[in-house]
């Protein structure tokens, strides 16, 4: 167990809670119910803002593979594809999200989780995931290079 | 006095989704109720044959249209330009524009449209609201725009020649044929091709150079034109990957940046954090793309070899653009 970190994107403070794994594509995962669920990290709200429209090109059931395409956002600020942050199994999509994506904004640890899976890969597999400080010192590493680069464009 | 009027065309999405259906229809019987306005409904027009009469149709209307379709506002009307329907692009107000606080946008760079009339053509995308009030709202907000327009342009305006004969009321409108619904409304084959922005196309020739389907071709003045539509690779966007200037739209494709949404290099348009969010890279998927489709063709796969490296061998770094730079930052990420 980490306490919980607040990484500094300007003046806007990135909450990384502790107690959650993190992948390279900005989700955080936790252990539900023998599922890994997954989010999206408070770095990543901040570069997207307010979520405008989700949509998910695979279906639960559906087995998929990390990085694997597996959706789509658009925000206020920005589109991207979403990709697997890990290997598995669907089992379930956030369906309130559907009906109204702002949880995604309002609670993006708790009550705007993404999807839910089962996996073999294990939640502390240091390829899939990584700990708490451990993202952290992944932004505070790319941060430069990512600010720079997007600041014409925010 | 139909010349005063604003012709309005409903597109209708592919496919019998029901609740599509149901917004075109109470829009089409909303606007009918308008007055100064001419109402028509087409099938999807990304999918209108030359020889269609929906596309006949749209070709004889020459005053300021509104259209209502099931795509971006940006492919919509550069897909109408291509079929030579042309005019100028009618700015909507459905969507409040992407960003307030960034400052004004630069002048786009692309080539532009050539042979354009006197007239505008608003796109209006059906996915921008889920009730026919807000669109019967902007299609009458139009409507007055293009009469201020008119007035203010010409106040003295002589009458068409074609008004001075004397009509019977049961004659039809002289200035445009007639066709009828059913005519219209017929159901046409699905097709799959490029649609070039030429807002934003800069005449590069990337895009000519990759494809090896010969669906680009040039017209009497060198500029790129998308030339044997149907000779495109249904399903394929692997061209508008490797466009610079994100020009290359499919309309029909479920990312929105290649659908034709707002999204690119220029000004005010939202980023794309694809990259950031763990998507590969650009050249590569549709070198893929392009490999997949030679495959079934019988062909052989030519991977990167082939209409690509241009851009890269060429370029001196200082000369990058900003979204360069952004995609060469997050390559380094490693994701």
């Amino acid at each position: 167990m980490h306490e919980d970190l607040t990484f500094p994107m300007g003046k806007f403070p990135a909450v990384l809670l502790g107690d959650l794994r993190y992948s390279r594509n900005h989700m955080w995962s936790r252990a539900v119910e023998g599922r890994l669920r997954f989010g999206f990290t408070a770095y990543a709200i901040r570069l997207m803002q307010d979520v405008y429209f989700l949509d998910w090109h695979v279906s639960a059931g559906d087995a998929i593979e990390r990085l694997q395409e597996i959706g789509h956002i658009e925000t206020s600020k920005a589109v991207s594809d979403l990709f697997a942050p890990v290997k598995g199994t669907i089992v379930e999509f956030n369906a309130e999200l559907l009906k109204d994506p702002s949880a995604i904004n309002v609670d993006n640890y708790h009550a705007g989780w993404l999807f839910d899976l089962t996996t073999d890969a294990l939640t502390d597999d240091a390829e899939a995931t990584m700990s708490c400080p451990e993202y952290y010192a992944f932004l505070d590493q790319n941060w430069e290079k990512t600010q720079n680069s997007l600041k014409g464009h925010m | 006095m139909s010349r005063a009027k604003l012709t309005v065309v409903i597109s209708q999405a592919q496919g019998k989704n029901p609740a599509k259906r149901a917004l075109e229809e109470s829009l089409a019987a909303a606007l009918i109720m308008e007055s100064g306005l001419d109402v028509s409904i087409v099938p999807y027009l990304y999918d209108l044959h030359p020889d269609h009469t929906g596309r006949m149709f749209l070709e004889s209307i020459s005053g300021d249209m509104a259209v209502l379709s099931w795509m971006y506002p940006r492919a919509a009307f550069w897909l109408l330009d291509r079929d030579k329907i042309k005019g100028h692009f009618g700015e909507t107000r459905l969507k409040p524009p992407v960003d307030e606080d960034d400052g004004e946008a630069p002048p786009p760079k692309g080539i532009g449209a050539l042979d354009v009339p006197d007239r505008q053509i608003y796109c209006i995308d059906l996915r921008d609201a889920n009730n026919h009030a807000s669109f019967v709202e902007e299609v009458l907000r139009i409507a007055a725009e293009c009469r201020e327009r008119r007035a203010a342009r010409q106040p003295a305006a002589l009458p068409a020649m074609i008004e001075l004969g004397i009509r019977k009321a049961s004659d039809p409108p002289v200035e445009t044929p007639v066709f009828s619904p059913e005519q219209l409304l017929q159901t046409p084959d699905r097709r799959w091709y490029p649609v070039i922005d030429y807002s934003r196309c800069t005449n590069c020739m990337e895009c000519i150079d990759f494809c090896l389907f010969g669906v680009y071709g040039v017209d009497t003045l060198d500029r790129i034109m998308v030339d044997n539509q149907d000779s495109c690779k249904k399903g394929c966007p692997a061209c508008s990957r490797v466009c610079p200037e994100h020009a290359i739209i499919f309309p029909d494709f479920k990312t929105p940046a290649i659908a034709g949404a707002a999204v690119g290099p220029i000004g005010n348009l939202k980023i794309d954090l694809t990259k950031l969010f763990g998507g590969g890279d650009a050249l590569a998927i549709a070198a893929l793309e392009r490999d997949r489709e030679l495959v079934a063709d019988g062909r052989g796969a030519v991977g990167l070899t082939v209409g690509i490296p241009k851009r890269q061998a060429d370029k001196a770094p200082a000369v990058k653009d900003d979204l360069d730079s952004l995609m060469d930052s997050l390559d380094a990420l490693e994701l």
